[in-house]
């Protein structure tokens, strides 16, 4: 038994192994293959997102084809900048650093091909599949079941080559990049099997096990850290290894980044709750999201601080060297973003800034500044040094940082002054307390300028890609590439004398990799299950409310259609306690309306009005006519058009399988419904289509749009007629 | 246990528990970091700059 003044001695190593050198080579193929995909998939990404960019001022800028319509494009930008061009930059430079920092080829080249193919594979199925309208909702997790299995396989092959890397290192001790990299691997494996249970239902089609509120909570406590886990973390890892490479010197204090590491891996999981304030959400998992979220800004400005003052008595080379421009910029944007993120998960600011476009501009300081930045620096690195020339040309770098600034400013300004216009214009009183701008639509008219803006910035920015891209094509042409870098270094484990180390310091934790790896993934796993294990299993954070009834066969089918056109990119369906949204949108939502809400649609952005109380405040030919031309009964709409509801047929077939799937996560439809539903789906089509008829709309009554009407009719009109609670106390938050 | 857990209450807590949980292992971060010695410190914060490959002659950075 040690203790922790006892001292651990290693045995020593055998006289025929000592200090021997070892020749080996780094593998800098796979590094390049990534970085490659990161360029691409960076274009691609940006340019759905100013393609989406275009369509929020000139919505006929879709051509009317459903799979580059708002909602279906959306996903596929996020998806392409996080995961395609953020994460193919990250194993990029975690590959490249992790061999020189253990001193040790990659574990296995066929899993390093692998994990390329298979991620890069998994991106071109979520380019085809998002746009086909194959989505679970969930943002940053809305790949269907198959695709999710396959991002889990390609995971783990990743995570077995990171680990056993390390395993096998010749470096003894375990440099802070990869503390980072093995937080990254563990937590977002954790994240994406607790948040992607669901019941598969067809090929492209599952139901998310969790309902209303607790998929709310699962949902977001994946979703914020999708954020730390893949866009930070593991950004971090290349900081520490980058920085200090490219202003050759070390980082400024060792000391730092161990408490940043550990404080940061076990705050950021806590901090979910905070995109739910003032939601139907339980109080006290907001207070925990609220609080830490508030506590996160001193890790995160220790990591930035330790980052910035790297550079002392360096600021010269900054001058000079593009590299370390970038990097400057990408740690102050790191450090903008994390004062700002607090700031808005305090209760007050978010009350005016959630569901606006300050979220907007929030995101992007980081994606455009943090990732994008950071990025740019170590391809920039890199390229040169994998192809043993010098970049083609520093002055090209140069004005590609300078666009990128100034891009930056293009988006994120417009952005700020946009959401805070929305959040005063929507809760503005007049004098007489009435909403001063009771119609939606003039308050989208007031932004709509800042948009265009918003476009200049995106267009900006992709061009600065492009001429990255012309720049590192040219920089590869001129140089060799070394595919295999030869390198000599002795194990760690060959060494002849064994160092005295006190048991349980950091410095022993530091070269026991399976230990730091469990008390990682228990830093990250606290917060975890102190937040969702009480929420799904204690009854009173959910009282059901009697009046509320399962879906109809047609508006679960709508419903679906809902989901499939992404209508909850743009439209919210949670109305918070305040009176300006009470007036404007009617009874606030309570957390028993959402139980057979699988999964939630409570929606992040209001570039439209919340439809939570849409349920019977037009005549079901309004919605038809709106659907087909937004514009032709909301002048002025940036909504796009759906003609193809008005022509596609309903397709009944899935019925069945749907009805049983939801039954099996919960939803009490009574045994048979299956059987007994196609003729009550038959009389609600033919009363939607007789009330067409009376608003002068011929419609044949087997089309989709019958079925998204039914959807909206139903919404929020449960508790019309039943306000009383029937279990666990009162009824919502 | 579930069951247990189905019947806790007072839920106001958990903020006040989580607080508690990070001052601990904020301070024993804080603790470990402050053991280390210096020349260990040293050694880590150079590790990044061990292995810099040596430049080779190349053409010289384009104008442009």
């Amino acid at each position: 038994m040690m203790n922790a003044e006892a001292m651990h001695q290693e045995p020593p190593p055998p006289p025929d192994r000592a200090a021997a050198v070892e020749t080996f080579r780094y593998d800098n193929r796979i590094v390049r293959a990534f970085a490659i995909a990161t360029v691409v998939w960076g274009v691609v990404g940006m340019s759905a997102g100013l393609t989406l960019a275009l369509q929020l001022f000139y919505p006929a800028a879709n051509l009317d084809w459903p799979m580059v319509t708002f909602g279906r494009l959306r996903p596929v930008h996020t998806n392409a900048v996080v995961f395609a061009f953020v994460g193919n930059g990250m194993f990029m430079g975690i590959y490249y650093s992790l061999q020189r920092l253990c001193k040790a080829r990659l574990f296995s080249d066929k899993l390093s091909w692998f994990h390329f193919w298979g991620w890069n594979a998994i991106i071109v199925a979520a380019a085809i599949t998002l746009p086909l309208g194959f989505t679970t909702s969930k943002e940053y997790a809305e790949l269907e079941w198959p695709i999710k299995i396959a991002i889990g396989v390609v995971w783990v092959a990743f995570t077995i080559n990171l680990l056993g890397t390390i395993i096998k290192r010749r470096e003894k001790h375990i440099y802070v990049s990869i503390w980072f990299y093995i937080a990254t691997a563990l937590t977002v494996a954790v994240l994406h099997i607790v948040n992607g249970l669901e019941v598969p239902v067809s090929l492209w089609k599952g139901y998310s096990i969790y309902a209303g509120v607790q998929d709310a909570l699962v949902q977001w406590w994946h979703g914020h850290n999708a954020v730390a886990f893949f866009l930070t973390t593991p950004y971090l890892g290349l900081m520490y290894y980058f920085l200090p490479k490219a202003a050759n010197r070390p980082i400024f204090s060792y000391r730092l980044s161990i408490i940043h590491f550990w404080a940061l891996i076990f705050i950021y999981i806590w901090a979910g709750p905070h995109h739910l304030l003032y939601t139907a959400l339980p109080d006290w998992a907001q207070s925990l999201g609220m609080v830490f979220s508030i506590m996160l800004v001193a890790p995160s400005w220790g990591g930035m601080l330790n980052g910035l003052l790297t550079l002392r008595g360096a600021w010269d080379k900054v001058q000079r060297d593009p590299v370390l421009k970038f990097m400057v910029g990408a740690v102050t944007a790191y450090g903008m973003a994390t004062l700002e993120g607090p700031a808005l998960a305090i209760k007050t600011v978010n009350s005016l800034s959630h569901y606006t476009d300050w979220t907007i501009a929030h995101v992007h300081t980081a994606a455009l500044g943090w990732n994008g930045l950071l990025t740019f620096s170590v391809l920039y690195w890199l390229f040169p040094r994998l192809y043993r020339v010098k970049l083609w040309s520093v002055k090209l770098a140069n004005y590609h940082f300078w666009l990128a600034l100034l891009a930056m400013a293009f988006y994120v300004v417009p952005m700020y002054i946009a959401g805070i216009t929305e959040g005063k214009m929507w809760s503005k009183f007049s004098g007489d307390g009435f909403l001063q701008y009771p119609n939606f639509l003039q308050i989208v008219q007031q932004i709509i300028p800042f948009y265009q803006l918003r476009a200049v910035g995106g267009s900006l920015y992709i061009l600065g890609v492009w001429l990255m891209a012309y720049n590192l094509w040219r920089t590869a042409r001129a140089g060799q590439f070394a595919a295999e870098e030869e390198v000599q270094a002795a194990s760690f484990r060959s060494q002849p004398a064994a160092r005295l180390e006190p048991a349980f310091s950091h410095r022993w934790l530091e070269s026991k990799p399976i230990l730091l790896t469990g008390l990682a993934l228990i830093a990250v796993l606290i917060g975890g299950l102190i937040e969702i294990i009480p929420m799904i299993v204690i009854k009173e954070n959910v009282p059901t409310i009697s009046s509320v009834k399962p879906y109809t066969a047609l508006e679960l089918l709508g419903r679906d259609i809902y989901i499939r056109e992404g209508c909850l990119g743009c439209h919210s369906q949670m109305i918070r306690p305040f009176r300006h949204e009470t007036e404007r949108y009617g009874e606030y939502s309570k957390a028993g309306e959402f139980v057979y809400d699988h999964p939630f649609l409570w929606g992040s952005k209001r570039i439209g009005p919340d439809l939570q109380r849409i349920g019977g405040k037009y005549p079901d030919a309004w919605h038809y006519n709106h659907l087909d031309d937004p514009r032709s009964t909301s002048p002025g709409s940036i909504m796009p058009r759906f003609p193809w509801l008005l022509t596609q047929t309903l397709d009944t077939a899935p019925l069945p399988a749907r009805i049983g799937a939801l039954r099996r996560v919960g939803v009490p439809y009574p045994p048979g419904y299956e059987g007994t539903a196609p003729g009550e789906l038959n009389q609600q089509t033919a009363t939607i289509a007789a009330h067409l008829a009376a608003g002068s709309v011929k419609a044949p009554p087997d089309r989709e749009i019958l079925a998204v009407i039914a959807y909206l009719q139903r919404l929020g009109t449960d508790i019309k007629s039943a306000p009383l609670p029937t279990a666990g106390g009162a009824a919502g938050n | 246990m579930i069951q247990w857990i189905d019947k806790l209450g007072g839920l106001e807590a958990f903020g006040i528990f989580s607080l508690c949980l990070f001052v601990a292992v904020f301070t024993a971060s804080m603790v470990l970091a402050f053991c280390l010695k210096k020349p260990f410190l040293k050694n880590m914060g150079a590790l990044p700059l061990e292995d810099e490959p040596a430049e080779t002659e190349s053409p010289k950075s384009h104008p442009l």
